[in-house]
């Protein structure tokens, strides 16, 4: 075959064209066989797009139940000193108790006299569900020791959740003032739908611990003062008239 | 953007300290038993939501429930029961005496906007 330099000039340029044409359909096939990992590409970037959701929509779980912890433990502390009268800081107890920690059966347990008398018995100021308690250990207003774990909880003021051996309560609080246990707040059954104590109910067991006690502590002073203030006040309006 | 406004009615003051906080979006009545919820919905005629406890002095949430219902101009007005465990049977009147849906106690916030924004016309904030 002879070179192309030696063929006329027509056809030699027919063949520059067919060689450039040439060229052009392998440029054009690298291209094509570009495309496949192009297409790779954009399926990476669009898994990673996904996988930058669904850590967003986690964190957002976890921002939102953030949130609502924080709420429930503003809320608890906010109504526990929102007030001075002793029964309704008693009964802001138990509404902590039933309504943010599901709390079926519990009892609010303080030492007699306000000191661990020579009795070593606590009395009940409130319970919630004991009308068919089978322990027998909080007969007529009374706990008189026998439960391990509140018996601890009451002695070392350390916060204890269940299960604990040869114990029927879920979680025992301490509540304290100025260091020193007071009483108690032990649950002893949750609500069916609530399986067990969540991680975030731990914070707000420990608010009650430190929070409680002290709230009604405050409250009853108060209380008390107030009832003196007034009987001397009722006193002196009857030596002026007199 | 159109305010709905929402009735709660609960004998507790730690739960409307809650909604408080978890409906912020949202314009709150407030009433502590079923007679003063009714006082509150004769006030308020742009209600477009009830939040309703059932265990509740003078009037408890079923006599209120009964009433709303029984009232042409409330009849409409989506209620929610708030309840606890062991008020099942009570849940169950509820539901059967036009109750919307009902929450169990304790909720989550997610769960009960859930539930709101389902029953009214656009999301919650």
């Amino acid at each position: 075959m002879a070179a192309p330099e030696q063929l006329p000039p027509r056809v030699g340029s027919a063949l520059d064209e067919l060689r450039a044409t040439i060229d052009r359909a392998a440029e054009l096939a690298r291209e094509i066989e570009a495309r496949p990992p192009a297409a790779g590409d954009l399926s990476a970037r669009l898994a990673d797009v996904e996988s930058d959701r669904d850590e967003l929509s986690t964190k957002l779980a976890e921002y939102e139940q953030q949130v609502g912890r924080l709420m429930n433990l503003y809320v608890a502390t906010y109504q526990l000193h929102a007030t001075l009268d002793p029964s309704e800081v008693q009964a802001t107890i138990a509404e902590i108790a039933i309504n943010l920690l599901g709390a079926e059966q519990f009892v609010l347990l303080f030492w007699k006299n306000d000191a661990r008398d020579s009795s070593g018995e606590c009395e009940i100021a409130f319970a919630q569900g004991m009308e068919d308690d089978q322990t027998g250990l909080y007969p007529n207003g009374i706990y008189g020791g026998g439960d391990p774990a509140v018996d601890a909880t009451l002695s070392d003021g350390v916060l204890r959740i269940g299960p604990i051996d040869g114990s029927k309560a879920l979680a025992c609080v301490p509540l304290t003032v100025q260091g020193a246990t007071v009483g108690a707040l032990v649950i002893l059954k949750l609500f069916d739908h609530k399986a067990m104590l969540r991680t975030e109910d731990r914070d707000l067991l420990d608010l009650i611990a430190a929070h409680a006690a002290s709230a009604l502590f405050a409250a009853r002073v108060y209380s008390n003062t107030d009832r003196k203030l007034k009987t001397l006040e009722s006193l002196v309006a009857l030596v002026r008239r007199q | 953007m159109k305010t709905r406004k929402v009735l709660v009615v609960d004998d507790s003051k730690l739960l409307h300290r809650m909604f408080e906080m978890m409906l912020r979006g949202f314009p709150l009545v407030h009433a502590f038993d079923g007679r003063e919820a009714l006082d509150r919905l004769a006030e308020h005629k742009d209600v477009e939501l009830i939040l309703l406890d059932i265990n509740m002095p003078r009037m408890n949430g079923l006599e209120f429930l009964t009433a709303v219902k029984a009232h042409p101009e409330f009849a409409r007005i989506p209620v929610v029961i708030i309840t606890t465990e062991g008020t099942e049977d009570d849940t169950e009147r509820g539901m059967q005496a036009g109750a919307a849906a009902y929450v169990k106690k304790p909720f989550r916030n997610e769960e009960l906007l859930g539930v709101i924004n389902r029953l009214t016309a656009s999301p919650a904030a």
